[in-house]
C-alpha cells in the first residue's frame, strides 16, 4: 500500500505529548497510514491517544539544537505538541504528518479500512431513502410524486436518485426545470407541514441571465406547488443587490411579471470565503490568552460570527413564520442550493416539526437536507480553522447549523430529544471519521466509491443502544407546539462547548452535565416505582 | 398622615397596564402612600403592586386625550400604564414622583409592612456577631470579641460587637481607628479552618503625607501572623491612587513600617464609574435594533465584564493567599466599604463551603456587607433608569451577585441556592417590603 511511501519512520520512542487538560507525558509515537498514535510509558499509566491524521489542520515544526517540536493543531481545535528526540527523525515524521493529512484521495481515507468488530458492512447503510420516505409520508400522495427522472444522475448531478415533486409535472418538465436552475438544482419538496398542508421547497437560482429569459415549465411547476393557495413565498438568501449582479453572471430570480403569486423575501446570508474567514477570527479571539475583557469582546465581534447565526435562525424563523402563521407554501434558494438553502431549510423543520426534533428525526432531517441533499462536504470540510493552507472551498456552513441548532437546545432544554454532546460530535465527524457519511459531496460520488458498500454509517453508529443513551436528552418532554427562538441578539451566545472545548471550564462543565444527567435519569427511575 | 398630601389623584378607572411577560391589562389604578396597585375585574390576571420606593424613573407621553407613564423601575422592569384623562395622568405622575423620592428612612414602607406568611425563624437575630464567634472561638482561641464600640462611637459604621486578636485590648483598638478612614479599624473577616490563617479587612491607613505612623496599627494586624511567615496586604487602588491618597490624609502601609507585609495592589473601579457602568449595560440590554454587533460593541462599551474580572480576580488572589500561601490576608481600598467587601465576601465564598448554603449565603451577606456597614442606602437610592443627578449610588453589591452568578455558573453543582435567590436579593436591597437592607449600617439600623 502507498501508505508507507510516506512513512519513512514509523516509531518514535521518548516523545513527550502536551494536550490540553492533560499534565506532559512521555510514551512511544507511531505513524500509521491514517493514525497517529501515542502509548504513554510512565509508571502505572498506559494511557493513549489515537488521532485521525485527517483531523490534523496544521502542523508547525521548531527544531532546538538535536530535538524537534512540532504543533499540531487540529480541526476538532484541539492543539497538541510533540517533542521528538533527533531532528532526522523529526523531520520524518512531520512530513509524513503533512502528506498523509491532507490526502485528496477520497477511497483512501480511514472510513474505507475502518472494519471495527461490532459492526457488519452489511449492516442497513444510512436510515432512510427518498423512496421510504415518501411512502411513510402519506399525505403526500394525494397531490405529490416521487420522481425517479434522477436516477442515473445525469438531469441533477448532485440531487439523490429520487425526489418529491408536484403529481402534474412529468418527467419531461422536470428535464426543462433542470435546465433552467443553477447546476441542474431544480425544485424539490423538502418538507410538509401536515397542520395546514403547505410545504416548503428548495431550488437553486433561476438561471434567467441579462436578458431575462424564462422557463414556462418552471413557472408551471411552482404554480402547481400552490394550486390550492393564492400566493407562495419565496425566501432568497440573497439581496436585491445581489441578485441584480447575479443576472450579469447567467443567474437571476424569479421576476414578478412571470412568477405573479409568489411574493420575493430578500434575506441576504453570508456564505463561501466571508464564513471561512468568520470562522477563523472567532478561533483565533477564543485563544486569545491576554486575559483582556475588552479585547475578547472586539474581537468576537470583528469575528461576526454570532452575527451569522443571528441571520440564520432569524431567516429560519421567517421561513418557519410563512409557513407556520401566514400558511402559505415557500420556495427557498440563493445561489447554489447547497449551503444558505439546505441551512435555513433544516433550522425551519425544527422549529416546526416536533418529529425532526427526535434523536432519530432529526439525524433523519441531516440525512435528508444534507447528505442526500448534495451538500458539498468534502469541499467544505477539507480545512477548518487553523490550516494555513490556500481554501478553495472550505465554509463552515454546517459547524453553523450545529452552532444554531446548540442556540435552540439553550433556549428550549426540554424541547430537544438529543443533546449537546451529539453536536459535538457530529461538529468532529464532519470534518474527520471513521464512517462514510459525510464523505463526497453528493449521492453520485457516493456510489461511484461504493461508500455504502465498503464504509459505515455514522447515523446508524450513533442510534445504537450504547450510544444513543448518551446522545439523549434524559430532559426531553415532547410538544407538538412549534418553537419560535429568539434572534435578539442579546438571547445568543457563544457555543462555549466547541469553541471553548479544550479548557479546564468547558471540561468541568461537561462533567457537572454528566453529573446532571445521571441525576436525571436516576431521578425518572425513582419516579416510576 | 403626610402620605395624603403627596397623593392629588388616588384612584383612576379604565388604565391600561402594560407589563412584561403578561398580556396587558385594563383595570383600576391607585395610589397608596407606599404602593401603586392595579387591579382588573377579571379573575386570572395578577394585580400590580409596585412599591414607589422601587420606582427609578418616570417618563409621561401623550396621544390624544390618553396620557401614557412609562415607570421604569430599580428593578430594571419597564411598565406602561395608559391613563384616561390628561389630568388624571399629570396628576398621578406628579404624584408618584413625590412618592418615590422620599428621603426620610421611617417613612419607608418596611415601619409599614405587616408579612401576611408565617415568621419561622426570627430572622433579626439569627446572625448575630455572638453566635458567629461562638462558632470561632470552638476553632481558635486566639481572638476575641471586642464591645469597644457598643455605642458605636469608636467607628460609626461598624456593629456593636467585632472580632479582633486576643492581646490587643479595647484602648489599642481606639487608637487604631483613629488611624483608619472612618475609624474602620482592621477587624477579622474569615478565619480558614484548614490552616488558622485570616483574613481581615479595614479602612485605609491614615498615614498622610506626614507619613504618620501608629504602633498600636501596626501591633494589631501583626498579631495575626504566624512566626517567620509573612503576610499580604490586598490594596484595591492602584499604586498611584493610594499614593494619592496621602495628599488628602490617607494613604498606605508602608514597606518600613509594616516589613512583615507584603503589598498588593489590584485596582477595582468603585463609585459613579460602576454606577455609569451599570446604566450603560442595561441600555445595551435593551437595545432594539437587533444588531449583533451593536449589542456586542455596547457590551464591551459598558465595561461591566471588567469589572467583574476585577473583582474576581482579586477575591481569587486573596484566596490563594490564604489557602495556597498559607497566609493572613488584610484588604482594604479607600474607605473600607465597597471593593474591600466585595473582595472579602467572594474569597470566602471560593474557600468556605458553608458559604454556599443557603443559611451560610445569609449569614455572609448579614456580616460582609450589612452589618460590615456597607451603605446600602446611598448606594441602593437609585439604579440604571434614573435621570437624576447621582451622589453615592454605585451597584457594589450587585456587582458583588453578579460574581457570585460567574461562580454559580462555573460550579453548578457547588451551591445550595440558585440564580432567582440571587436576584431576590438584588430587588430587595433596592426596594423591599422588609427593613434588611434599610440604613447604611448597625447604628442606622438600631434606632
Amino acid at each position: 500500500m502507498e501508505f508507507s511511501d510516506h512513512i519513512k519512520t514509523a516509531n518514535v520512542e521518548d516523545v513527550v505529548l502536551r494536550q490540553p487538560l492533560h499534565p506532559p507525558s512521555r510514551g512511544t509515537l507511531c505513524i500509521t497510514g491514517h493514525h497517529l498514535l501515542f502509548s504513554e510509558r510512565e509508571e502505572g499509566s498506559s494511557q493513549q491517544v489515537l488521532l485521525l491524521l485527517r483531523n490534523i489542520d496544521a502542523i508547525e515544526k521548531r527544531m532546538s539544537g538535536s530535538s524537534g517540536t512540532i504543533t499540531i493543531k487540529c480541526k476538532d481545535l484541539r492543539v497538541l505538541q510533540l517533542d521528538i528526540p533527533g531532528m532526522e527523525q523529526c523531520l520524518n515524521i512531520s512530513r509524513s504528518i503533512e502528506t498523509l493529512s491532507c490526502l485528496d484521495n477520497v477511497s483512501e481515507m480511514y472510513p474505507f479500512f475502518y472494519r471495527p468488530t461490532d459492526l457488519s458492512l452489511q449492516d442497513q447503510w444510512g436510515l432512510s431513502t427518498p423512496e421510504i420516505h415518501y411512502t411513510q409520508m402519506k399525505e403526500l400522495h394525494e397531490r405529490w410524486r416521487l420522481s425517479s427522472v434522477n436516477k442515473s444522475y445525469s438531469v441533477c448531478p448532485s440531487y439523490p436518485p429520487a425526489v418529491i415533486v408536484p403529481n402534474c409535472i412529468d418527467d419531461e418538465t422536470l428535464k426543462k426545470v433542470a435546465k433552467f436552475r443553477q447546476g441542474g438544482r431544480f425544485p424539490v419538496l423538502c418538507y410538509y407541514h401536515r397542520k395546514n398542508g403547505m410545504v416548503i421547497m428548495r431550488s437553486s437560482q433561476p438561471l434567467t441571465g441579462a436578458n431575462r429569459k424564462r422557463c414556462k415549465e418552471d413557472e408551471l411547476l411552482l404554480q402547481a406547488v400552490i394550486e390550492d393557495s393564492d400566493k407562495g413565498f419565496i425566501i432568497d438568501t440573497r439581496s436585491s443587490q445581489q441578485v441584480q449582479q447575479a443576472r450579469m453572471t447567467g443567474g437571476g430570480f424569479e421576476s414578478k411579471s412571470f412568477y405573479n403569486c409568489w411574493k420575493r423575501l430578500h434575506r441576504q446570508m453570508e456564505r463561501g470565503k466571508v464564513l471561512q474567514e468568520s470562522l477563523i477570527k472567532l478561533v483565533e479571539a477564543c485563544s486569545d490568552e491576554s486575559h483582556n475583557v475588552d479585547r475578547w469582546l472586539s474581537k468576537l465581534e470583528n469575528s461576526k460570527w454570532l452575527s451569522h447565526v443571528q441571520t440564520a435562525l432569524s431567516t429560519a424563523g421567517l421561513l418557519a413564520e410563512c409557513v407556520e402563521r401566514d400558511g402559505h407554501s415557500a420556495l427557498v434558494h440563493g445561489y447554489e442550493g447547497t449551503d444558505c438553502s439546505l441551512l435555513i431549510c433544516t433550522l425551519a423543520q425544527l422549529i416546526m416539526d416536533p418529529f425532526c426534533r427526535t434523536l432519530e428525526g432529526f439525524l433523519a432531517l441531516l440525512e435528508r437536507e444534507w447528505v442526500q441533499a448534495g451538500h458539498p462536504f468534502q469541499q467544505r470540510c477539507a480545512h477548518s480553522a487553523y490550516s494555513h493552507a490556500r481554501f478553495q472551498q472550505e465554509s463552515p456552513v454546517f459547524l453553523l447549523l450545529l452552532d444554531c441548532v446548540w442556540q435552540l437546545w439553550r433556549q428550549f432544554p426540554l424541547a430537544l430529544g438529543f443533546s449537546e454532546a451529539l453536536l459535538l460530535r457530529l461538529a468532529n465527524e464532519v470534518y474527520a471519521s471513521d464512517y462514510g457519511t459525510f464523505l463526497c459531496n453528493n449521492d453520485q460520488e457516493r456510489c461511484a466509491l461504493g461508500v455504502k458498500d465498503r464504509t459505515h454509517c455514522l447515523f446508524q453508529a450513533l442510534l445504537r443502544p450504547a450510544e444513543r443513551d448518551y446522545y439523549s436528552n434524559p430532559l426531553y418532554e415532547p410538544t407538538e407546539l412549534a418553537i419560535w427562538p429568539s434572534v435578539h441578539p442579546q438571547s445568543l451566545q457563544l457555543w462555549r462547548g466547541f469553541f471553548l472545548r479544550w479548557t479546564q471550564l468547558t471540561h468541568h462543565l461537561e462533567a457537572v452535565q454528566e453529573e446532571i444527567r445521571s441525576m436525571v435519569i436516576e431521578w425518572a427511575r425513582v419516579a416510576q416505582r | 398622615m403626610e402620605f395624603a398630601e403627596l397623593i392629588k389623584t388616588p384612584r383612576v378607572d379604565g388604565v391600561v397596564l402594560h407589563r412584561p411577560f403578561m398580556p396587558t391589562v385594563e383595570g383600576t389604578l391607585c395610589l397608596t402612600g407606599h404602593h401603586l396597585i392595579l387591579s382588573s375585574r377579571q379573575d386570572n390576571t395578577e394585580e400590580l403592586w409596585l412599591l414607589h420606593s422601587n420606582i427609578d424613573f418616570i417618563e409621561k407621553r401623550f396621544v390624544g386625550s390618553v396620557g401614557s407613564i412609562i415607570v421604569k423601575c430599580k428593578d430594571l422592569r419597564v411598565i406602561q400604564l395608559d391613563i384616561p384623562g390628561m389630568e388624571e395622568c399629570l396628576n398621578i405622575a406628579s404624584s408618584i414622583e413625590a412618592l418615590s423620592t422620599l428621603d426620610s428612612v421611617s417613612l419607608m414602607y418596611p415601619f409599614f409592612y405587616r408579612p401576611m406568611f408565617e415568621v419561622i425563624e426570627d430572622g433579626w437575630n439569627s446572625y448575630l456577631p455572638q453566635d458567629a464567634f461562638k462558632e470561632l472561638e470552638s476553632m481558635t482561641d486566639e481572638w476575641r470579641l471586642s464591645k469597644v464600640n457598643k455605642d458605636f462611637t469608636v467607628c460609626p459604621s461598624y456593629p456593636p460587637l467585632v472580632a479582633v486578636p486576643k492581646n490587643i485590648d479595647d484602648d489599642t483598638l481606639k487608637k487604631v481607628a483613629a488611624f483608619r478612614h472612618g475609624g474602620r479599624f482592621p477587624v477579622l473577616s474569615y478565619y480558614h479552618k484548614k490552616n488558622g490563617m485570616v483574613m481581615m479587612r479595614a479602612g485605609q491607613p491614615l498615614t498622610g503625607t506626614n507619613g504618620r505612623r501608629c504602633k498600636e496599627d501596626e501591633k494589631l494586624i501583626n498579631a495575626t501572623l504566624r512566626p517567620g511567615k509573612r503576610g499580604y496586604i490586598i490594596d484595591t487602588r492602584t499604586i498611584n491612587v493610594a499614593q494619592q491618597a496621602k495628599a488628602r490624609g490617607g494613604g498606605f502601609e508602608s514597606e518600613g513600617n509594616y516589613p512583615q507585609w507584603r503589598r498588593i495592589h489590584k485596582a477595582i473601579d468603585r463609585y459613579n464609574v460602576l454606577q455609569e457602568s451599570l446604566i450603560k449595560l442595561v441600555e445595551a440590554c435593551n437595545d432594539q435594533s437587533h444588531s449583533m454587533d451593536r449589542w456586542l460593541s455596547k457590551l464591551e462599551a459598558s465595561s461591566w465584564q471588567t469589572h467583574i474580572k476585577e473583582i474576581l480576580t482579586t477575591a481569587c488572589l486573596a484566596a490563594q493567599c490564604i489557602d495556597r500561601e498559607g497566609a493572613s490576608v488584610l484588604v482594604h481600598g479607600t474607605e473600607g466599604t465597597d471593593s474591600t467587601l466585595q473582595v472579602s465576601s467572594l474569597a470566602q465564598i471560593i474557600l468556605d463551603p458553608g458559604c454556599r448554603t443557603i443559611k451560610g449565603f445569609q449569614g455572609l451577606v448579614e456580616r460582609e456587607w450589612l452589618q460590615a456597614g456597607h451603605p446600602f442606602q446611598q448606594r441602593c437610592a437609585q439604579s440604571a433608569y434614573s435621570n437624576s443627578k447621582p451622589r453615592q449610588e454605585a451597584p457594589a453589591f450587585l456587582l458583588f451577585l453578579d460574581c457570585v452568578w460567574q461562580v454559580l455558573r462555573q460550579f453548578p453543582c457547588s451551591f445550595e441556592f440558585n440564580e432567582s435567590f440571587l436576584v431576590l436579593l438584588f430587588e430587595h436591597a433596592y426596594a423591599s417590603q422588609f427593613g434588611t437592607f434599610l440604613g447604611s449600617c448597625a447604628a442606622d439600623r438600631s434606632v
